[in-house]
């Protein structure tokens, strides 16, 4: 890329959203920064990234040959899993193992509601086959079908008419290549469909959780290689042939070659994104922080929040899509329930409730004018004065105030408010009980990970984060709020700050410590060449790698892991008592006691490789001289009166200018919304810096 | 109701209940044992200064808990200061707080310038806590003595300082003191968080809310249950469930309620109801309304309105009447173990008063036995047995009107996660030839009850010993209603398909060897309306899936399924003559043949006089009386068949008859 380093080359970040597809533009090494938002088109996603990237580059006078990578983030894998609208499959089992999808792990969606039925899998029975090939645990082949066997099972699925095939034999693990060989036999016999190993895709003991990765991934393949293969040869007809990223659930990205062989890995896709942007954001920020950072995306139907502690996103090896559980690591975002589309109403004995249906974005709030009936969040926002009906979204959707107003007023009539500011207060009221709601989920989200809400900064972003954020942060206990520069499209940014990043995983499950760990350690080597020859395959822009080394231990005898990271040099001295130690220390600090009786068990070995990619510039603002300059002022209905809150400009804003709340600050994709008894500060990367209490408090 | 503050009321309930919640994260992220981490075997929740939980988890721990009453245990404890922390596992002095010895209850006052506002609870089904068997349960025990240390309402810590005596006394009398104390402290660690949150909503929303809230949030819960309850038309409501029998006995346990509805009130009268049982069956309710018993309606008021806050309030307008001496009410010293085993028939029972009110709301009986099929393999080198849990067995659910049970999944008493084939082989000497569903086991109608789960094992090890607590319905049939048939019966064989076949019926414990292969199949729940009425569609969509076989689809059904299709003239001609055959017979069906027969020769009254008349005996005598009750209405039900032993049901009830006169005359 040497060649192009005089003229200005360009990055664009993607991020396709239910309502919105968002865009940023970076220039690589100047530090400055463009965003878009195009309408998504459900039907053509790429038909709106195409339109949208069109759109911001013609507005940014930039030729398509100067964008030197585009960073895509979709959640196009997880809406058809959500809809069960992937490709029609095959799954092909050990004999004795054809409900492994119907029995799943036994346990019911819901405990109480015996109306609640339990989740649709990805194949029916009816197209799910056994096959007469089994894996002792120990890896020992127990069964190996014969030429017959393989015929019969391919010429099944080849009647059953689908386009993918996936093979889960019962401990593949320990037996990877014969699982592999077994699905190649078969794959012989079926002309042009793609029979997929469940090892191929995530080699971990569990076999449900595994055929349920082998069959997402299968189902999803068709639809993903569709959609990339149309993304990129329209993009390369106007011109824009930069390489193509995915962003991964992991918080990194992948090549687009990757993402379309492996469309599993971009199941979180978009969120992941923002948190990753998230860590980095607090990462630049750095000491003025406390150590942990939550991120809270708040967006038109729900609410996601994650963890970052120390400036690494918390992960998780288990999570659900669509009523499944997926086994590989993904960065832990949790939905916290309402959104700006979240419905208030009240029930048979009189209570103010809010959600958890919502309006979504369609008909959306009633202020939107689309059919939308029932009073959301948003409606509130507007009724109280902290949106303005010809301000939002910059100005590109009006809003229907007394429409709000009236749907509140009628609301309050429901619970005895009466009087002149009866639809405020219903407002204020309902975004309280939104907002204890929110932060409960979010407390609760803290104490599975042990981590109080004092050491803490809440990072909001998405449409709604920064307008709800304060609400939030006064209900969980949080004291500092950083709302970065572009708010509305940081999902977006994420792409353009993160790198390349694949996880691997082995399992192993077998004593450790005791002189004899060469197989764990040779597991270690194998993955990290796995790791090696994948990333570099993942394309030119690359600068580096690194490798990251882990392993889920357990005392023998004990019913469950901890996860430990194990440094690399640790790994190449093949230092198992440094391992040992790590562990016991891991333990001690969870359970309160180390048990030095009892032997160490080693489970699974995971080794993540990172591959650089060249950050951007941020940009950087002038220093202010003077105060923030406000337009004037707006009447915010707030602790029970109308108040006149000043009114900024988030473009206004240079480094050093502090703002006390109340105050209210607009900017083209988000309101944030400033409570009394904060205070603000712009940094020079343009993020807002608030801090409950006095200025003192506040960092310059 | 609507005197206290319709927002404030909103917000104190979803913070009070997530506090509960916040406390049972910390409980399972600190706790260490299986109990705690997978099975999630632990509750957390806040209690009113009379005991009863104005706050619980909605998605954390066990989930039907919420009608136990911490009164008695913080009575018997007289005063209390901060940092004192009250433990229990004493299920006759704890007056049914605690239900079995492992359950160890935790309570901790929380106070507020001095005055209590509230307790917080915990509790972790432990690991161990001594007793006759590892574990501290098995059907047959006979007295609370052999089933391990009982702990009455005492002080575990004292202004913040353990009793270092009780924990001494804890860790001397059972076999896994470290992991207790593991989890011990992990149920206190719940409490401070909860001391520490319930103290920061009093400083946000002051005293007085949370004083208010407190019988608010009942009151309100009582509101919503109540409107549900009065979906329930006034009048009284009738059933009886069995179980097959108590494991040291071979007479069937009845279970009997009579349910009285009006405006929204409900009373369940448990009379009639077998007395106690010399095994561990006993549910210790104390008499009273308790949430072993009204967990069914739990899971009713939640379907029917998911916003109802989960607190006691809920129960308000529920009373029970529970005979002292009965199974439901056992008097001290009677075990109790096993009480879940007679909680999932009590669960069926309260369904089916429920469905006899509400036909076309409530399902048909589901699999009604959760079993955890457990292999005991010996070591021989080291002499040890090695035990763990093969698989989780359940059923299928009951179908309901408009809506066919759910195949190989029950969660109706508790909804546990089953283990992966490929951890137990690698942690049990067995080989899992098969774990899935069971074709046909669903009860047949217009909707099909869900099938069963059906396990094949063989076993690897040299020698060891198969054990499934829990197993039933072997003989009495998951019912079906509304003209639906009764799901497959439970059943166990030793080396199906092998001239060594045996059908083993229920176990307690089977000794095996290397070799042998365990089949295991689980009950289907009930079908629900006429088998002949169900859309051939949906028979035939059965068929390919393969969860009914062509010949069931026949049987059962009439419906004629021809190489893939179904035969509609075939079809019309087979229901035709179905229906007529059906018209021909006595139409009996819905409980299946053995309860038929059963019923046949003890008429529902007998019973229900002689178990009233067994009530009157000295406590003593009762089990005695009862036995020479059965010797000589059904001499030889222990050595022969049910079937055989009930043939001619005119000479039962005639014997049975005279059986309870001198029942009557030995008063």
């Amino acid at each position: 890329m040497s060649e192009h380093a005089s003229s200005p080359r360009y990055r664009v970040g993607i991020d396709v959203g239910g309502t919105f597809t968002d865009f940023v533009l970076a220039e690589r090494n100047s530090g400055r920064l463009a965003y878009h938002k195009e309408p998504s088109a459900p039907k053509d996603p790429a038909g709106a990234v195409l339109s949208g990237m069109r759109a911001l580059i013609a507005r940014e006078a930039i030729p398509p040959g100067a964008v030197e990578l585009v960073v895509h983030g979709t959640t196009l894998a997880l809406n058809a899993t959500i809809q069960r609208r992937g490709a029609r499959a095959a799954l092909v089992v050990s004999a004795g193992n054809r409900d492994v999808l119907e029995i799943a792990r036994c346990r019911m969606p819901s405990s109480y509601d015996f109306r609640a039925g339990k989740e649709e899998p990805l194949v029916p029975r009816t197209r799910v086959f056994e096959i007469a090939a089994r894996i002792a645990a120990d890896g020992t082949v127990t069964a190996h079908p014969d030429a017959t066997e393989i015929a019969r099972v391919a010429d099944a699925v080849g009647e059953a008419d689908v386009a993918a095939v996936a093979v889960v034999l019962l401990n593949a693990p320990a037996a990877p290549a014969f699982e592999a060989e077994v699905a190649a036999r078969i794959a012989a016999r079926l002309d042009g469909i793609a029979v997929v190993a469940s090892t191929e895709v995530w080699p971990e003991i569990r076999e449900y959780e595994r055929a349920v990765a082998a069959t997402l991934n299968a189902t999803i393949e068709p639809l993903m290689a569709r959609y990339l293969e149309s993304l990129e040869t329209r993009l390369a007809g106007d011109g824009i042939d930069a390489p193509i990223y995915i962003t991964a659930s992991n918080g990194g990205t992948l090549s687009l070659a990757t993402a379309r062989a492996r469309p599993i890995e971009s199941m979180l896709s978009g969120p992941a994104a923002g948190v990753a942007a998230a860590t980095r954001v607090a990462r630049e920020i750095g000491a003025a922080l406390p150590r942990g950072v939550l991120s809270f995306d708040m967006g038109g139907t729900s609410s996601d929040i994650a963890l970052s502690l120390d400036g690494e996103p918390d992960y998780t090896n288990r999570t659900h899509v669509g009523g499944l559980p997926l086994m590989m690591p993904v960065v832990a975002v949790s939905a916290i329930g309402a959104g700006g589309g979240s419905i208030g109403w009240i029930d048979a004995q009189g209570v103010l409730k809010v959600g958890p249906d919502s309006a979504g974005a369609d008909p959306g709030p009633i202020a939107y004018r689309r059919g939308g009936t029932h009073p959301t969040v948003t409606d509130c926002y507007l009724t109280l004065g902290i949106l303005a009906p010809d301000r939002f979204l910059g100005g590109a959707q009006w809003l229907d105030r007394d429409a709000a107003v009236d749907a509140l007023a009628a609301l309050a009539g429901r619970i005895g408010i009466t009087g002149e500011d009866a639809a405020a207060r219903v407002a204020e009221s309902a975004l309280l009980v939104a907002s204890t709601n929110m932060a409960t989920e979010m407390l609760k989200t803290l104490a599975q990970n042990g981590v109080d809400p004092g050491e803490l900064a809440l990072m909001p972003f998405g449409g709604a984060g920064p307008t709800h954020a304060f609400l939030l942060a006064e209900e969980v206990g949080i004291d500092t709020l950083v709302i970065p520069a572009a708010a509305g499209t940081f999902c977006a940014l994420g792409g353009l700050m993160t790198d390349v990043k694949r996880d691997f995983v082995r399992s192993l499950r077998r004593p450790f410590g005791r002189g004899d760990d060469g197989p764990a350690w040779a597991g270690f080597e194998a993955l990290k060449a796995e790791a090696l020859a994948f990333v570099a395959g993942e394309g030119e822009i690359l600068t580096g790698h690194h490798l990251g080394h882990a392993a889920d231990m357990r005392y023998a005898g004990q019913g469950f892991d901890l996860a430990i990271s194990i440094p690399a040099e640790v790994v190449r001295a093949r230092d198992a008592a440094v391992v040992a130690e790590l562990f016991h220390r891991e333990h001690e600090r969870t359970y309160g006691f180390r048990d030095l009786d009892s032997g160490l068990e080693i489970t699974t070995l995971r080794v993540r490789v990172t591959g650089t990619v060249p950050p951007i510039a941020l940009p950087e603002l002038p220093g202010a001289a003077g105060d923030a300059p406000s337009p004037g002022t707006r009447p915010v209905f707030l602790h029970g009166s109308w108040q006149s809150v000043p009114l900024y400009r988030r473009g206004d804003l240079l480094a050093g200018h502090r703002l006390a709340g109340p105050a209210v600050v607009e900017q083209p994709d988000t309101t944030v919304f400033i409570l009394p008894g904060w205070e603000a500060v712009a940094d020079a990367r343009g993020n807002l810096i608030a801090r409950r209490g006095g200025p003192e408090e506040i960092l310059a | 109701m609507t005197r206290f503050d319709p927002i404030l009321l909103e917000i104190l309930g979803n913070k009070l209940r997530a506090v509960t919640e916040e406390m049972g994260h910390a409980l399972q992220r600190t706790g260490r044992t299986l109990y705690v981490k997978e099975t999630a075997d632990f509750g957390t929740a806040l209690a009113d200064i009379g005991g009863r939980f104005f706050a619980y988890p909605r998605a954390i721990g066990v989930s039907g808990f919420i009608d136990l009453d911490c009164g008695a245990t913080i009575r018997a404890a007289g005063a209390v200061e901060p940092g004192d922390v009250l433990i229990t596992n004493h299920p006759y002095l704890s007056e049914g707080l605690a239900t079995h010895a492992p359950d160890a209850h935790l309570l901790k006052p929380y106070f507020y310038e001095g005055e209590i506002v509230c307790f917080g609870w915990s509790f972790v089904h432990l690991s161990d806590m001594g007793g006759r068997v590892p574990s501290s349960i098995s059907p047959t025990n006979a007295e609370l003595f052999q089933e391990g240390l009982f702990i009455p309402p005492l002080k575990l810590l004292e202004r913040g300082a353990w009793n270092e005596d009780v924990v001494a006394f804890i860790a001397a009398n059972c076999r896994t003191p470290r992991d207790n104390m593991g989890d011990l402290r992990a149920m206190l660690a719940a409490l401070n968080v909860g001391e520490r949150r319930v103290a920061a909503v009093i400083a946000r929303h002051g005293i007085e809310a949370f004083r208010d809230a407190r019988t608010s949030l009942m009151d309100y819960a009582a509101a919503k249950a109540r409107a549900v309850l009065r979906q329930i038309p006034d009048g009284r409501y009738h059933f009886v469930d069995y179980m097959d029998d108590d494991l040291v006995s071979p007479w069937p346990v009845r279970l009997e309620v009579t349910m009285t509805a009006e405006d929204g009130r409900i009373h369940l009268d448990f009379t009639g109801s077998d007395p106690q049982v010399e095994a561990a069956f006993n549910v210790p309710t104390l008499g009273k309304r308790h949430a072993w018993l009204t967990v069914r309606l739990i899971a009713f008021i939640m379907t029917l309105d998911p916003t109802t806050p989960m607190n006691a309030g809920m129960f308000e307008p529920i009373t029970v009447t529970v005979p002292k001496g009965t199974i439901l009410n056992p008097e001290a010293p009677a075990a109790v173990g096993v009480r879940h085993a007679t909680a999932v028939r009590v669960n069926d029972l309260v369904n089916g008063v429920l469905g006899q009110a509400l036909p076309e709301v409530m399902p048909a009986a589901s699999g009604g036995a959760m079993v955890p099929i457990v292999f005991a393999a010996d070591v021989p080198e080291t002499g040890e047995t090695r035990v763990a849990v093969v698989e989780p067995m359940v059923g299928g659910t009951g179908a309901r009107r408009g809506h066919d049970g759910v195949d190989g999944r029950d969660s109706s008493l508790s909804n546990l996660a089953n283990n992966p084939v490929e951890t137990v082989e690698t942690q049990v000497a067995v080989t899992i030839l098969e774990y899935g569903l069971r074709p046909d086991s669903g009860g047949a109608g217009e909707w099909r009850g869900g099938v069963g789960v059906r396990l094949v094992f063989r076993v690897e090890a040299e020698t060891g010993r198969v054990l499934g607590r829990g197993m039933e319905r072997f003989r009495f049939r998951p019912w079906g209603t509304q003209g639906g048939r009764p799901g497959a019966p439970m059943r166990v064989i030793l080396n199906e398909g092998t001239p060594g076949e045996r059908e083993l019926g229920r176990i307690d414990v089977l000794p095996v060897t290397r070799g042998d292969v365990v089949t295991v199949l689980m009950p289907g729940g009930g079908g629900y309306g006429d088998p002949l009425a169900r859309d051939p569609a949906a028979v035939l969509a059965d068929v390919a899936a393969g969860t009914v076989s062509a010949a069931a689809a026949q049987e059962d059904y009439g419906v004629v399924v021809r190489c893939g299709a179904v035969d509609e003239v075939a079809t019309t001609a087979r229901r035709a003559a179905s229906a007529r055959e059906r018209a021909a017979a006595d139409g009996s069906t819905g409980t299946g043949e053995a309860r038929a027969t059963w019923d046949a020769a003890f008429p529902g009254e007998l019973l229900r006089e002689a178990n009233l008349a067994l009530l009157a005996q000295p406590a003593s005598a009762r089990q005695r009386r009862r036995r020479d009750f059965y010797a000589t209405a059904v001499p030889g039900l222990a050595e022969g068949g049910f079937r055989h032993v009930l043939r001619d049901p005119d000479a039962v009830r005639a014997r049975a008859a005279a059986a309870l006169e001198a029942l009557h005359r030995s008063r």
